[in-house]
């Protein structure tokens, strides 16, 4: 499903990935963690190409997403991605949110849409708020209509870049209820994330990044009890509380 | 258009003088320079007076400077026109009756101007100074208007281009400026409006674009005085 | 009360057409110029360096020269450029109003893109990301997310700025247009009552610029409590 092919990236001289060549398959849950600066963002935003690479090559479904002449609003069309900070649409109904990417780019029919988006945030648990606006909403709620907003593309993949490091610590738990629905559904998942408790339930493997490169990978059990790498035992020890 | 600058360009920059009053674009400056300079104490006046505690004031200056707000400065010229002269009991010269209209025009837009200034500086300071037993006259002089009118001198400057493009209105009560002068010129070539309006457009162009820039300087180093300054 | 200039009924219609072109200047301006400003603005934001370029110099030429010799130069200057036939067709066709029209147009355009702009440039980032993660190409970003939240943001100043529009309208008197500045004028010439005319139209102008800031308060009240 995504592949990971000897990228690298610099930001000026600084290098942010040295050759990373990863391969995530269809249904798979992958987290990746590291310590801050370790790329872990940059890494999954190359994937959508909300950041170019200099060097190698990323295929989400056999698709080189980095090709010149590519059509990338039709790639990032079936590429889901939750940010960190919700990046809801403040000027619409959260309604409207969910329905406006199926109706602007797939050119889909607005009841079909409002059905489908009635539907999504029923799926969130927040039907009941399809008329408010973002901004009534609280952190974990808006996060909530995020992930309905990328659903509603049906994409076979999401990323997910530290969807819970913006809320306050009491509404971590219902968007991570949401993620954990989807992974168990069989989306193809890789998130960004520092919940230990989310990659030991969900994940199928566990990416561990430091200075641009994957140091480790391994299942979650493997990982959280048998670390291999000198640098995943400190992290693992530092972030234990 | 360059045989029109090189024949009429010492009118459109000075007018008639030595022959004559001082005219052109030399008169447009002067005008624009000291309808600043006179309007500045009034717009303080308005500033302070927009800002007062006592509700009838704020109200009352309130009330002027969205009156004159509202009033586009053709009108005030016109009415400068008419009741200057009036006041005064005899015909006043029209650069006179011009820079009284655009005292007032800029009093309720410095004014503003002044109002923002004030109210721009945190609370602290004027808690600060009433707390060492200063009363209120003695903290805006002492310490709210210098403070806050430092921070509006880029405003003020860019009020200046406005002014210098509102002089253009003179031309309506027959003053002597630069767009009198080209007026003028234009009326003994006849055949050419485009090149002296374009070469009007052109002069006014160059003086307020450069001194724009001028003031986008000035606000550079006043922002590195600013953040040098210790709290 | 009858000596009144008002409840004189020549003078009732003289300032009641001057006001109706007045409306109808103010009127036809603002919009072409809301229209010119978001075209202007969208082709600013673009990576087209020559657009840019293009914008930036129609701003700054619009934004340093007085608005009364940007009339000037449309109406006494632009004729001599066009073929004669176009002329006397301007020239039926009420030309001072068509002038003025484009010159308060082009002038109140170059102000509002550049509010639109600082507008445009206080959105979050994260807008953008969000709005071409789920595919949206730059275009329907534009129109659906950006401009939107862009004119919110801008509406203060943009309100200044149709308050502005309305005062200059006015300037188009001094090439004959027959705006209420002119019926003044006219009542005025005609029935020394100088006094007694300008205080009319004076406030006419504040009333209108009243009600100008007053519907900009309510819009601002009203969009902007949908964001924050």
């Amino acid at each position: 499903m995504l592949e990971f092919i000897n990228v690298h990236k610099s930001y000026g001289n600084t290098p942010v990935l040295k050759g990373i060549s990863e391969t995530v398959a269809s249904g798979e849950v992958v987290v990746v963690c590291g310590p801050s600066g370790s790329g872990k963002s940059t890494l999954i935003r190359t994937v959508n190409r909300l950041e170019e690479i200099d060097r190698g090559s990323i295929r989400v479904a056999g698709q080189d997403v980095h090709q010149p002449g590519r059509d990338i609003n039709a790639l990032r069309a079936g590429i889901g991605f939750v940010f960190q900070q919700f990046n809801l649409f403040p000027h619409r109904s959260v309604l409207d949110n969910v329905m406006m990417a199926p109706t602007t780019v797939r050119g889909m029919p607005r009841a079909e849409a409002r059905e489908r988006a009635h539907a999504l945030l029923e799926r969130v648990g927040l039907a009941h708020k399809a008329q408010a606006f973002p901004t009534e909403l609280s952190g974990g709620q808006q996060q909530r209509v995020a992930i309905a907003r990328t659903l509603a593309m049906e994409p076979p993949l999401i990323l997910f870049d530290e969807p819970t490091s913006a809320l306050d610590p009491e509404m971590v738990g219902e968007v991570l209820a949401v993620m954990k629905d989807l992974a168990r559904q069989g989306m193809t998942m890789v998130c960004v994330t520092h919940e230990m408790g989310f990659a030991r339930e969900v994940a199928d493997r566990v990416w561990f990044i430091d200075a641009g490169q994957v140091l480790e990978r391994a299942t979650p059990e493997d990982f959280f009890h048998r670390p291999q790498h000198p640098r995943a035992q400190k992290f693992l020890s530092d972030t234990r509380h | 258009m360059l045989d029109i600058l090189h024949d009429y360009g010492l009118i459109l920059l000075i007018g008639e003088y030595p022959h004559g009053p001082l005219g052109g674009l030399a008169m447009t400056l002067i005008l624009a320079a000291a309808a600043l300079l006179l309007s500045f104490p009034l717009a303080v006046l308005v500033g302070i007076g927009r800002t007062s505690p006592i509700r009838l004031v704020s109200r009352l200056a309130g009330l002027y400077a969205n009156t004159v707000r509202g009033l586009p400065l053709l009108l005030l010229v016109f009415w400068s026109y008419f009741a200057v002269p009036m006041l005064f009991g005899k015909s006043i010269n029209a650069s006179l009756v011009m820079l009284v209209a655009l005292v007032i025009y800029e009093s309720a837009y410095l004014g503003e101007i002044v109002k923002a200034g004030i109210q721009a500086l945190p609370r602290g300071q004027t808690e600060a100074a009433r707390t060492l037993g200063m009363g209120y006259w003695t903290t805006l002089r002492k310490v709210i208007l210098p403070q806050a009118l430092f921070n509006m001198i880029p405003s003020m400057m860019n009020q200046f281009v406005v002014v210098v493009k509102n002089t253009s209105l003179a031309y309506v009560i027959g003053v002597d400026e630069l767009t009198n002068a080209a007026y003028q010129v234009n009326s003994q070539l006849l055949t050419k409006p485009f090149e002296v309006y374009a070469l009007l457009a052109m002069t006014y162009f160059v003086v307020c674009f450069a001194l724009s820039r001028a003031v986008a300087a000035l606000e550079q180093r006043i922002a590195r005085t600013r953040r040098s300054r210790p709290a | 009360m009858k000596d009144l200039l008002l409840a004189n009924p020549d003078y009732q219609t003289l300032l009641a057409h001057g006001l109706w072109v007045t409306v109808k200047l103010f009127v036809t301006s603002w919009i072409l110029a809301m229209l010119l400003a978001a075209l202007l603005t969208a082709v600013r934001s673009t990576s087209s360096r020559l657009g840019q370029a293009l914008v930036a110099l129609f701003v700054e030429y619009h934004r340093n020269v007085p608005g009364l010799v940007q009339i000037f130069v449309w109406y006494f200057g632009v004729p001599q450029l066009l073929p004669r036939e176009v002329q006397r067709w301007i020239n039926h066709h009420d030309g001072e109003f068509f002038f003025s029209c484009i010159a308060l147009t082009l002038y109140a355009a170059a102000y509002m893109s550049e509010d639109l702009r600082s507008g445009l440039r206080s959105l979050p980032r994260g807008q953008v990301e969000a709005a071409r993660s789920l595919g949206m190409s730059y275009r329907q970003t534009l129109q659906h997310i950006l401009l939107p939240q862009a004119l919110r943001a801008a509406l203060p100043p943009l309100v200044n700025q149709t308050l502005a529009l309305f005062k200059a309208t006015s300037l188009a008197m001094t090439v004959g247009v027959a705006d209420v500045m002119h019926a003044t004028r006219q009542i005025e010439n005609e029935t020394y009552r100088t006094f007694e005319a300008f205080l009319m139209v004076s406030v006419v102008y504040v009333l209108l610029s009243w009600l100008i800031m007053g519907a900009g308060a309510y819009a601002s009240r009203r969009f902007s409590s949908a964001r924050n």
